[in-house]
């Protein structure tokens, strides 16, 4: 067969593992091995064998992936061409000792392929002929070799990786050494058909394979592998092996279910703590287990059956019974009835311990019950256990005792029953254990109470909600009925006797009715009722089978709950209650109704159970005792008095009447509840039982259930609300949270409990009940695992706090506390509420309808998130934002609430004071940032508009009622508005800075801040600024903070400066680092006189009038308010400067020196003439006198004279000393003064006349001259006769009253004046002209 | 990356999406999978649910559950969740579904049911191949957070499995020191394609 080679493929393959061999990175290497695999596959047996070899050379790459690869190209050419696996297998050995695990594994994997191929090509072979080839043989043979290496490497320890492949393949010998039970018994027709292989085709006389052999040696591994798990060698394993091995062995217990008997007590003896590998690792392999366990349980053949109660045993110790009970009843569906029987025992077998759990248990129906009791009593929180003890009526009292007792034994086996039924789903968690510590204790009795009473003191209400709830299903089904005035049945609003009197037949009616729909109970009842024989079956529904019984009569409903328990009772052989019931239930119209054979004929033991029935009915017809007629009598009675009359007086006697008539049958009820299950407690049950009837049992649909479900718990709202009075709320509302959350349709339950909560806040204790439904369904949200249902549990938890919230908000006060205390105490926050929140506190976001009450609202918001941001640290962040939001908002109203918290109460706050400060600065930044880049843009357009708007002004004033003019002022309107959206307006840059600034009051480093933004702010800014810097800064007083930024000041902050100082120094007087600080400043860097004129009343006088010059050079309005500082001064010094000594000073300016224009000394000077209530008479006299001392007169001095004889004419006597005076000092000898005391002189004439005689005669002479309109009044003045006389001739010649003897002399000295004079005109047409403008001015 | 990493949880939607994103984003060779019947998504309330048929595209819940009640579903972050899902793969694929995926190696789940019904499922195929594949499950809730915390210690796991030059040799001290770093419980079992 050696064919010929296509020369080709040939030459394509050869290059192609050459390529390979000589391909440098790894990943074309494995690019080419595939191409190669590929093409390999194509080539047939003879080309192949040529190349082998090369194959095999690939082997040798130093790379592992490249070993691995041309592992499995070898192992799949063996498989398509099992004739070259002698050459194959060597190769294969070889690969398994491989340094790198993953090419061992993959030559372990390549081995079962093969093995299974060849086992099955010789098998197949072997049945149609005696020999085989010797090819065969060998490939067998080496077949054979190879397993025995792997097997080697399975059970050598220590082998790493590759042994759980081995293990794998051990397994998959077994299974195919084995016969599959399943598999086809008949080899296909044909060969190569894909029928999975099956051992038994082989039959005897195989040339080589013995069935017998095989099975022997498949036996022999499984030993193997057993063994493996066995205590000493267990150890030594790792979790992968153990893992792996567990795995294998339950696949082989499954597929071979012959060797379960030798698989599972391996499995079962394979102890969990033994699993303590490295000290840590249990989980997987116990997991393992486990489910290797469930899976055996699945089994179905008969050989797995007898294991099925060992391994449910060791699956419940794993806490896996839950599972372990599904897998069971999928056997049970599977295997139908045939294991019915086999169920039976297994009922029997679980019921023998239970009964006598019970009876170790020692307890009675006393117990049970007053278990319950005492949880009700708890609630009462008073001794009314001990009061209700008393209140039993002696007479009945023993017999209720021996009745108790018989019934404890019935009802124990009931309720024992179904808790072990129950076992299963309920956990026995720390409630269940205080349900027992709570039994333990009350079946001690009264002496129990105390400790009861501290129990119960010690356990929170939520964990008290949850142990009663517990306990509902440790309810005896009879109890009610055969205690009369129970605590819990008021609590549950079932009737009692006491209930009764307290409550309106109607209303008993509907409670009634409330029990029999109350689903747990129903639930309870009903499964009840099949107990006795589906117990196994009914652990695996549970509760699921919820046939709820309702009626919606009432009195019906109420005959059909009766019946329910009647038939529960029955139903567990104890007809004994069935009379135990009645005196509980008083009231059962006898209906005529055959119902009671509906009931539960499938759950009764068949045939034997109806005829029971009957027997009872017509037993109790006949004997017609006194008490069923009695009792008939009463009820029939009592429901015709139902309307109207009270029932009281005939309900006491037959109770007592009854319980009379059972006492002595209590002897019997007991016996014949010792052979209850037997057939003979028909007989002497008889007498005992009452007609019966059973209740339609209806089957609701879902919708149904929740509206019974919903009502039932509407109910149970209401009923709260009426016996609120009783007190113990505390465990009403937990367990009204606990219903409105647990019960299935919570939606809407929730929507109920809302109202309830929020009809009435403040009485239905709406905050502790909102709590608690608060933390369950918080509870459900954390706890569940389950995405949906801890999505929707957190989706509901924030809706029904949010809703709580929104109408606390609305329809309480602000000044209510609530809110604040709700959000407080909810254990979380979710976002809406939060928005909610912020609504709250930002106010006109939403809604504006309530901006009215906005205010009030916004204080309950603020103070909210204060006491959030106190008591939740985790949301304490989202809550400062809501503040901070709050303290820029704006309205400004709501601003100063909330920055008045943000300052007072939040910056204080050390964690988040930085926060609070880094966002009042970005506020304040903001405000500038948009004004600077807004500015450099628009300044031009600003400008421009202005002046637009200003002509537009114009314009208006001169055409107002033109239409023109009113659309272009429109125009100039809009400009101005989005210019002022662009940069900042006041109340605008005030929302934004209102927080900075009150921080500032607090943190006076921060102001620091202003001053550098202050320079490049926009008007408006700088407005907004100044106005809250009086405020501001009055609040901050002078500290060492503003002191040092006073001292430094940025420039272009210095007008912010001047108001600083201003109401630094307004009503106080500053202190003495202030005017320090100050005068430094001024010194140094400032040169602006201004910044003083705040402190200039605290300056000492000789100071300030250093400053003098300065002060007249301010502009004039800021000069006459230094004047006015200064003659008042503050009001603890007194003025600095006396007016006397200002205008003095004023004159003590010398323009050229002083470097200041004569305009603002003679404004000066002004402005003190116009305060001539300052400036008097007096004042004016004294500068004058002290002024014409001066050498050299004041420039300004004659101009004085002048305006105060203008200002006071009174003066002119005085003057006229002063001008004497000047005359004495020689006036003239100064031409600018000179020209002033001419003009005085003329003004003041005629008493200028004495002065001007006193002229030597040449100046009289050049004064006349000059003022030509003085001589003839002077002449007139001298020719008096006494004046004549007294003066010289010389005087008179100048006044022409004399003969001009001395006219050339005259003339001379006239003429030797006239230099001056020319001179002296100038200068006083020069001092004239400043006249004039200084009086312009 | 020298493995193939799946995902899993029951809808496809949450935990094993989380991871898958993230272990993506790391680039890692990595699929995700469902093993629950339906995809469920929550709904206005537990009883009425939003239910899926795995191979519906993401896109499709999303535009369907906006269309339905923005709010809610944003709120209880449905919306972002599906948001991100669908910038990850197309639609939720069932794993009883993926035998046409190959082979992975290590698999990992986010919940015990996940990890017995991946076990089971993986049991139930027929081991020819005999390739181990390694499955983990680490417990991680089903909300979000825990999600995002579960997705990056399963990177980290990932990070420590991919360091090592075979996880069946070494897989026992992985997770021993895994558990001592994280001190959270892993289950691991191994099976085989």
């Amino acid at each position: 067969m050696v064919g010929i080679m296509n020369p080709v493929s040939r030459e394509k393959l050869e290059s192609l593992s050459s390529s390979v061999k000589f391909a440098i990175d790894l990943g074309s290497k494995l690019e080419l091995c595939r191409q190669l695999k590929h093409d390999l596959l194509e080539e047939d047996a003879a080309d192949l064998s040529e190349f082998l070899p090369r194959i095999f050379d690939l082997y040798s790459d130093p790379s592992g992936p490249v070993r691995k690869f041309a592992t499995e190209i070898i192992g799949e050419i063996g498989v398509k061409h099992l004739e070259f696996v002698p050459e194959l297998a060597p190769f294969l050995i070889t690969v398994l000792e491989d340094a790198t695990p993953a090419v061992a594994r993959q030559s372990v994997a390549c081995s079962i392929d093969l093995f299974r191929h060849t086992l099955e090509k010789i098998a197949i072979r072997g049945l149609y002929s005696s020999e085989l080839d010797s090819d065969l043989e060998s490939s067998w043979s080496w077949m054979l070799k190879l397993k025995e290496k792997i097997y080697s490497i399975a059970f050598q320890p220590g082998s790493g990786g590759i042994r759980l492949v081995a293990l794998k393949f051990v397994e998959a010998v077994i299974l195919l050494y084995t016969p599959n039970p399943n598999g086809s018994l008949e080899p296909p027709p044909n060969e190569g058909t894909s029928i999975e292989f099956n051992i038994t085709w082989l039959r005897g006389g195989h040339p080589l394979l013995n069935v017998g052999d095989l099975s022997i040696e498949a036996s022999q591994r499984l030993v193997l592998l057993l063994d493996q798990l066995r205590f000493p060698a267990v150890k030594s394993l790792t979790t992968s092996v153990i893992v792996v091995i567990i795995n294998s062995l339950s696949a082989i217990a499954k597929k071979r279910p012959a060797y379960y008997g030798r698989i599972l007590p391996v499995l079962l003896s394979l102890d969990p703590p033994s699993f303590v590998i490295k000290g840590v690792h249990v989980y997987g392999a116990h997991h393992a287990l486990k489910n290797a366990l469930l899976s055996c349980l699945k089994c179905t053949h008969p050989s797995a059956a007898p294991w099925r109660e060992r391994i449910l045993g060791a699956l419940k110790e794993m806490k896996a019974g839950g599972l372990a009970d599904l897998a069971l009843n999928q056997v049970h569906k599977i295997n139908g009835s045939v294991e019915e029987e086999k169920d039976d025992s297994l009922l029997i077998k679980e019921e023998k311990p239970l009964t006598k759990t019970y009876d170790a248990a020692g307890s009675n129906v006393g117990r049970k019950r007053s278990g319950t009791e005492g949880s009700s009593d708890l609630a009462e929180k008073d001794e009314v256990a001990g009061k209700r003890v008393k209140a039993t009526p002696s007479a009945s009292e023993e017999s209720t005792k021996e009745l108790n007792r018989n019934i404890t034994v019935s009802q124990g086996d009931i309720s024992s029953t179904q808790s072990s039924t129950r076992k299963v789903d309920v956990d026995t968690g720390p409630v269940q254990q205080l349900v027992g510590m709570f039994g333990a204790l009350v079946a001690q009795g009264e002496k129990a109470v105390g400790s009861l009473g501290i129990l119960i003191s010690n356990i929170s209400a939520d964990l008290l909600a949850e142990v009663v709830m517990a306990n509902m299903c440790n309810l005896p089904p009879t109890h009610p009925h055969t205690d009369t005035d129970d605590e819990l049945l008021e609590d549950m609003c079932i009737v009692g006797s006491d209930t009764q009197a307290k409550y309106p037949p109607s209303f008993l009616a509907d409670v009634i009715s409330l029990s029999s729909t109350f689903p747990p109970i129903a639930s309870m009842l009903n499964s009840q009722q099949s107990v006795p024989n589906k117990i196994v079956i009914q652990k695996t529904e549970g509760e699921e089978e919820v046939d709820v019984v309702a009626d919606p009569n009432s009195a019906l409903a109420y005959a059909g709950m009766a019946h329910e328990d009647e038939n529960a009772l029955l139903a567990t052989d104890l007809p004994v209650s069935s009379n135990i019931v009645l005196p509980g239930m008083k009231i059962d119209p006898p209906t005529p109704s055959d119902i009671h054979d509906t009931g539960n004929l499938e759950s009764g033991i068949p045939g034997l159970d109806s005829s029971f029935r009957n027997d009872g009915l017509s037993d109790t017809q006949a004997a017609s005792s006194l008490v069923s007629t009695d009792i008939e009598d009463a009820s029939q009675e009592q429901a015709t008095s139902f309307g109207g009359k009270s029932p009281l007086h005939v309900l006491p006697s037959i109770s007592i009447d009854r319980s009379e008539e059972l006492s002595p049958k209590a002897a019997v009820t007991d016996s014949s509840s010792m052979v209850s299950s037997t057939a003979t407690s028909v007989v002497s049950s008889c007498p005992f039982v009452l007609p019966k009837m059973s209740a339609p049992v209806v089957n609701l649909s879902e919708d149904q259930k929740d509206d019974v479900q919903k009502l039932a718990f509407v109910r149970i709202v209401e009923a709260y609300k009426q016996i609120a009075v009783a007190g113990g709320s505390q465990v009403r509302s937990s367990l009204l949270a606990y219903l409105g959350v647990e019960l299935p349709s919570e939606l809407e339950l929730q929507k109920v409990l809302r109202e309830h909560i929020l009809s009435d806040y403040i009485n239905h204790e709406g905050h502790e009940l909102t709590l608690r439904v608060l933390y369950r369904l918080f509870g459900k949200a954390e706890d569940e695992s389950d995405f949906l249902s801890c999505t929707t549990a957190a989706s509901a938890y924030e809706t029904f706090l949010l809703a709580v919230a929104e109408t606390l908000r609305d329809s309480f006060p602000p000044s209510d506390k609530s809110l604040s205390k709700l959000l407080g105490e909810a254990p979380r926050l979710p976002k809406s509420v939060l928005n909610l929140l912020g609504c709250l506190c930002s106010p006109g976001i939403s809604e504006k309808a309530e901006e009215s009450q906005s205010g009030d609202r916004v204080t309950q918001g603020l103070s909210t998130v204060w006491s959030l941001i106190l008591l939740r640290p985790p949301i304490r962040d989202v809550c400062l934002k809501i503040a901070l939001q709050s303290a820029v908002h704006h309205l400004e109203e709501v601003r100063m609430k909330a920055i008045r918290l943000v300052a007072n109460k939040l910056y204080p706050l050390q964690s988040i004071a930085q926060q609070i400060e880094e966002f009042a600065r970005e506020m304040l930044l903001s405000v500038v940032n948009v004004d600077a880049t807004e500015r450099t843009g628009a300044e031009g357009l600003i400008s421009e508009s202005h002046k637009d708007s200003d002509l537009e002004k114009s314009s208006n004033e001169h055409q107002s009622m033109s239409s023109i003019s009113k659309d272009i002022s429109a125009d100039v309107h809009q400009s101005d508005t989005s210019h002022s959206g662009s940069s900042p307006s006041v109340p605008e840059a005030q929302r934004c800075m209102s927080l900075y600034f009150a921080l500032c009051t607090k943190k006076h480093s921060l102001f620091g801040q202003i001053f550098i933004i202050y320079g490049s702010a926009s008007k408006e800014v700088k407005q907004a600024i100044h106005r809250h810097i009086p405020i501001l800064v009055r609040t901050m007083g002078l500290s060492s903070d503003l002191l040092e930024i006073i001292s430094d000041p940025p420039s272009g902050s210095e007008n912010l400066l001047m108001q600083v100082l201003q109401t630094l120094t307004e009503g106080t007087v500053p202190s003495a680092e202030l005017i320090f600080t100050i005068k430094k400043l001024f010194d140094s860097k400032l040169k602006d006189v201004e910044i003083l004129v705040p402190v200039l009343p605290f300056l000492p006088g000789d100071e300030v009038l250093l400053l003098f010059p300065h002060l007249v050079n301010l502009p004039l309005d800021k000069f006459q308010a230094v004047l006015t500082r200064l003659l008042q001064g503050s009001a603890h010094s007194g003025p600095v400067l006396t007016p006397a000594e200002v205008l003095i000073a004023i004159h003590g300016i010398v323009p050229e020196r002083d470097g200041i224009p004569l305009k603002k000394v003679t404004d000066a000077c002004n402005a003190c003439f116009e305060q001539r209530h300052i400036f008097t008479q007096q004042v004016l006299a004294k500068v004058l006198n002290q002024l014409v001392e001066r050498i050299p007169l004041p420039l300004l001095f004659m101009r004085t004279v002048l305006q105060a004889i203008g200002a006071f004419p009174a003066l002119v006597e005085f003057i006229m000393e002063i001008l004497s005076r000047l005359v004495s000092k020689q006036i003239w000898q100064n031409p600018k003064l000179w020209v002033g005391f001419l003009k005085c002189a003329l003004l003041t004439k005629p008493q200028s006349f004495s002065v001007l005689l006193q002229l030597p005669p040449p100046q009289l002479e050049n004064a006349l001259n000059r003022t030509a309109a003085l001589k003839a009044p002077l002449v007139a003045h001298a020719s008096q006769q006494n004046i004549r006389n007294s003066l010289p001739r010389s005087m008179l010649a100048v006044l022409g009253l004399a003969p001009d003897t001395q006219s050339s002399s005259q003339a001379q000295t006239s003429q030797a004046h006239t230099g001056d004079t020319s001179n002296s005109e100038k200068d006083a047409a020069v001092t004239e002209k400043s006249k004039e403008s200084s009086s312009a001015s | 990356m020298k493995f193939r990493y799946a995902m899993v949880c029951s809808s496809n939607q949450n935990r094993s999406m989380e991871a898958h994103s993230l272990l993506k984003k790391q680039g890692f060779d990595v699929s995700s999978y469902g093993t629950g019947a339906h995809v469920k998504l929550p709904g206005p309330s537990l009883r009425e649910p939003n239910v899926y048929e795995f191979g519906t595209p993401y896109k499709h819940m999303f535009d369907d559950l906006r269309r339905k009640d923005p709010e809610l579903y944003k709120r209880n972050g449905i919306l972002p969740m599906l948001k991100r899902n669908l910038s990850v793969k197309l639609a939720p694929q069932r794993w009883q579904d993926n035998a046409a995926d190959g082979c992975f190696d290590i698999v990992f789940t986010f919940e015990e049911k996940v990890f017995d019904m991946v076990l089971e499922d993986l049991h139930n195929r027929d081991q020819v191949l005999l390739k181990s594949v390694l499955v983990i499950n680490l417990e991680v809730k089903d909300n979000h957070e825990e999600a995002a915390i579960g997705a990056r210690i399963a990177l980290d796991l990932c990070e420590q499995i991919e360091a090592v030059e075979s996880w069946e040799d070494s897989i026992d001290d992985i997770m021993v020191s895994f558990e001592n770093k994280h001190r959270r419980k892993l289950l691991y079992s191994i099976s085989f394609y």
